[in-house]
């Protein structure tokens, strides 16, 4: 998980990392909005954004590799999407369009990767409290990204036995419904576990509303 | 499924992101009041059960691609249109800013498109229509897949309303893009309906006393529910009778495979261009009405489906048995 | 807060059917006085776990209701659905599996969670975590994500979390299942620096004999068995007929 903002502490400390979390997601969306508002013919507007983006990743510490590989399955699918339009109706029109397409995409998916790498998920939900998003969504988000580690492992663990047994192989609609039962025992599994966990919050005074410990609205 | 940043325009972003806001507002209200203590365990391991589930690829009939669940209906079909909605919003919200999947400022429209729709629109048709067959197993699950057929198709349908709107001015006829995504709606529709099906089959087999009946305190009026039914089913008529239609890349699994969540996609190498590595050329010129065509071809399976589904799962399902709650004694 | 003429923790003839009929537990009588340790012992579908969740108040028992006639007591006061907080102060209840308890992204929100509930204020809360984890030995770990550590680190931040709150009684269900030896040993020497009452369910005998004075036999829901540890694990008619073994270090 080294490469992103995944779990806790991933040891880099750049100056990217440096800025509040606040402004990150704030600096992530300008960009983003300035990319969607610049037309066509101030492409070169759109190049500087790019450059922009691309120091910002240099300087986050994002590798090449990841850069590349990120970008390799991103951008074949921006080019057939954005083709279908001049392939219809092959116009000046259509092909600027299509071209301001490429680079307004193309910029948001760098400066998506930027925030992706420099905000920890407890930054964001702090940041998130402090803008005062509802509490009970922050106190579910929370939730899930605990229990998204445990379900991944147990989703693991589930494969592996069914693999174990048929090697994965057969025809479609059996591994449709191999894979569906998958799911299904995941989703019986954790929703028991909801309810224990819910015993074990009721155990310790839960009385379901949210207090965090930052102090704020709390009750 | 997701839409990404730079597809739409930002206006566009804006209002639905408006709107969003609101459903989320709305559903975390009605929240309360339904699941009461339990609203923040279960809404936040709903998530993290859709979240998971998308990460199981589902191979499409020997293409080198594959789909996966979305799981609108599924969340709503098991906590209600409130929490599901939650669940499938919390889920684009993770992945836009914790994977760069799906965009930070279209976050908003994809919200509206899967969460909305696929949760409240998915359960008030999901809710009509058990209404009519009643409250079997047998009936629950057709009443599911008819759902997430309606609620992919529906989705479909809003995502052209908010692509015309974005590249209106661009003087461009966007046909191309559009007959082209009705066909892979048409599939993913069909994907959706089938694993939500069988998934929902499984759960009522084992555990029939987890998925409760839609007229629970906290479901949606009589009115309602009827008129967004309506609503959906003239959507997802929009969508299949106009060639109209978009859908931008879905990287979801590419994430997947740069992250530390690789290990769970061994099994295929090539999903990488998941749903939507369907060869494009010729199909952008394609008239209207082999596109329809789909939709329609598309539908059929889906009641067919329905049916066979919901007749493995009458003879699968025991009697139900009440939880008897003691864990690991 | 102690009363200490009240023993901490009394079951007068209590019953509990689930939903679906059967009888998890059947006119159990038993008090345990302040500061002992009492492990629970039985073969696996005894009512344990069931009997456990009793003195938290977690299952919905018809004597919840019964303000006159409760059938669970916890320092002398009847466990009923009006004094449930006050309850689950007083008494910590430790999960079997940790996963089940952590459920806050960070360390440190998971053990401040319980403080948080007993509504003290922010400088309290922090020095209630501090505490906790200074107490289970795991004071560095405050921004760490739970799905990080190991199971025997999860068990002992749960620990955490519960004497955060101060409770005068610690409920125990399976503390040593998954655990290694030393995560175990290290439990063991948590739990015996903790001065309340103890009362720990569990299948681990050696456990028992190092940190408990007293064992209740369960089976089919009734105590079958109560005594000094040594006189009831020892005595082989005992454990086999309810599904367990003398201990190695108990056998002569």
């Amino acid at each position: 998980m080294g490469t992103s903002g995944i779990g806790s502490d991933t040891g880099s400390h750049s100056i990217c990392h440096a800025l509040p979390a606040g402004m990150k997601l704030l600096l992530t969306l300008g960009i983003i909005l300035v990319a969607g508002l610049i037309p066509l013919e101030h492409w070169p507007a759109q190049g500087l954004l790019l450059a922009l983006v691309f120091v910002g990743l240099s300087l986050a510490g994002v590798t090449m590799r990841y850069l590349v590989r990120r970008l390799a399955l991103f951008l074949p699918l921006l080019l057939v999407f954005g083709l279908s339009v001049p392939m219809a109706r092959s116009n000046d029109a259509a092909w600027s369009w299509t071209l301001s397409l490429w680079l307004r995409c193309t910029v948001s998916f760098m400066a998506g990767l930027w925030l992706v790498h420099v905000l920890p998920f407890r930054d964001l939900l702090t940041t998130l409290r402090y803008w005062h998003f509802p509490p009970a969504l922050i106190a579910m988000l929370g939730f899930m990204y605990r229990y998204t580690f445990i379900l991944w492992d147990e989703l693991r663990r589930l494969r592996n036995a069914r693999a174990a047994r048929d090697f994965g192989g057969g025809p479609w609609w059996r591994v449709w419904s191999i894979n569906s039962q998958v799911i299904g025992l995941l989703l019986l599994r954790a929703m028991e576990r909801a309810e224990r966990t819910h015993r074990a919050m009721l155990a310790r005074g839960w009385d379901g509303s949210i207090r965090f410990l930052d102090g704020k609205d709390a009750g | 499924m997701h839409i990404r940043d730079g597809i739409l325009a930002p206006e566009v972003c804006l209002a639905a992101g408006a709107i969003s806001l609101g459903a989320i507002t709305y559903s975390l209200r009605r929240l309360r009041f339904d699941l009461e203590d339990r609203a923040v365990p279960l809404t936040g391991m709903m998530a993290a059960i859709v979240f998971a589930g998308q990460m199981v690829n589902f191979p499409l009939f020997g293409l080198p691609v594959s789909g996966h669940l979305l799981g609108g209906v599924l969340a709503a079909v098991m906590l209600g249109p409130w929490a599901g909605c939650l669940a499938i919003s919390m889920v684009l919200i993770v992945q836009a800013v914790l994977f760069s999947d799906g965009g930070l400022m279209s976050l908003g429209a994809n919200i509206l498109n899967m969460a909305v729709v696929g949760a409240w629109g998915g359960y008030a048709v999901y809710a009509t229509i058990r209404r009519i067959l009643g409250n079997g197993a047998a009936a629950t699950v057709s009443a599911a897949v008819i759902a997430a057929w309606l609620s992919v198709l529906g989705a479909a349908a809003l995502f052209c309303a908010e692509f015309l709107c974005s590249s209106r001015s661009a003087g461009v006829d966007p046909r191309g893009v559009l007959s082209l995504m009705v066909l892979y709606h048409s599939l993913i529709g069909v994907g959706e309906a089938l694993i939500t099906g069988a998934v929902l089959s499984f759960v009522l087999a084992r555990r029939g006393d987890l998925v409760p009946t839609p007229n629970a305190p906290g479901s949606v009026g009589t009115i309602g529910r009827f008129a967004a039914t309506g609503l959906m089913a003239a959507l997802a008529v929009a969508a299949i009778v106009a060639p109209f239609k978009s859908e931008s890349p879905d990287g979801l699994d590419a994430a997947a495979q740069d992250l530390k969540f690789d290990k769970l996609e061994v099994e295929r190498p090539a999903l990488v261009l998941d749903d939507y590595a369907i060869p494009v050329a010729e199909s952008a010129w394609w008239p209207a009405l082999p596109v329809s065509l789909a939709g329609i071809v598309g539908t059929l399976v889906v009641f067919i489906a329905a049916v066979v589904l919901a007749g493995i799962t009458r003879r699968n399902v025991v009697p139900i048995r009440v939880a008897d709650g003691s864990h690991g004694n | 807060m102690a009363n200490s003429d009240q023993p901490a923790m009394e079951l007068r003839r209590l019953s509990f059917r689930y939903p679906n009929g059967r009888l998890a537990l059947e006119e159990i009588t038993c008090a345990v006085p302040h500061g002992e340790r009492v492990a629970i012992v039985g073969p696996s579908g005894a009512g344990k776990s069931t009997l456990l969740m009793h003195l938290n108040g977690l299952l919905p028992s018809p004597s919840l209701s019964k303000d006159d006639d409760a059938q669970v007591a916890i320092e002398g006061q009847a466990v009923t659905r009006s004094r449930l907080q006050q309850i689950r102060r007083q008494v910590g209840f430790l999960f079997q599996d940790p996963d089940d308890q952590l459920f806050c992204p960070t360390v440190q929100d998971d053990v401040a969670f319980g403080p948080l509930n007993l509504g003290l204020d922010r400088a309290e809360v922090l020095a209630r975590v501090e505490q906790g984890l200074a107490a289970v030995g795991m004071a560095d770990c405050l921004t760490r994500n739970p799905s990080e550590l190991s199971t025997g680190e999860r068990k002992r931040v749960c620990l955490a979390g519960i004497l955060a709150c101060g409770p005068s009684i610690l409920v125990l269900d399976e503390p040593t299942s998954n655990l290694d030896p030393r995560a175990r040993r290290q439990l063991l020497h948590i739990l015996r620096e903790f001065a309340g009452t103890l009362i720990v369910a569990t299948h681990d005998l050696d456990f028992v004999i190092d940190l408990c004075s007293r064992v209740l036999v369960l089976e089919s829901g009734k105590v079958q068995a109560d005594g000094p540890t040594e006189r009831v694990l020892s005595d082989p008619l005992i454990m086999d007929r309810h599904g367990l073994e003398v201990p190695w270090r108990l056998r002569r």
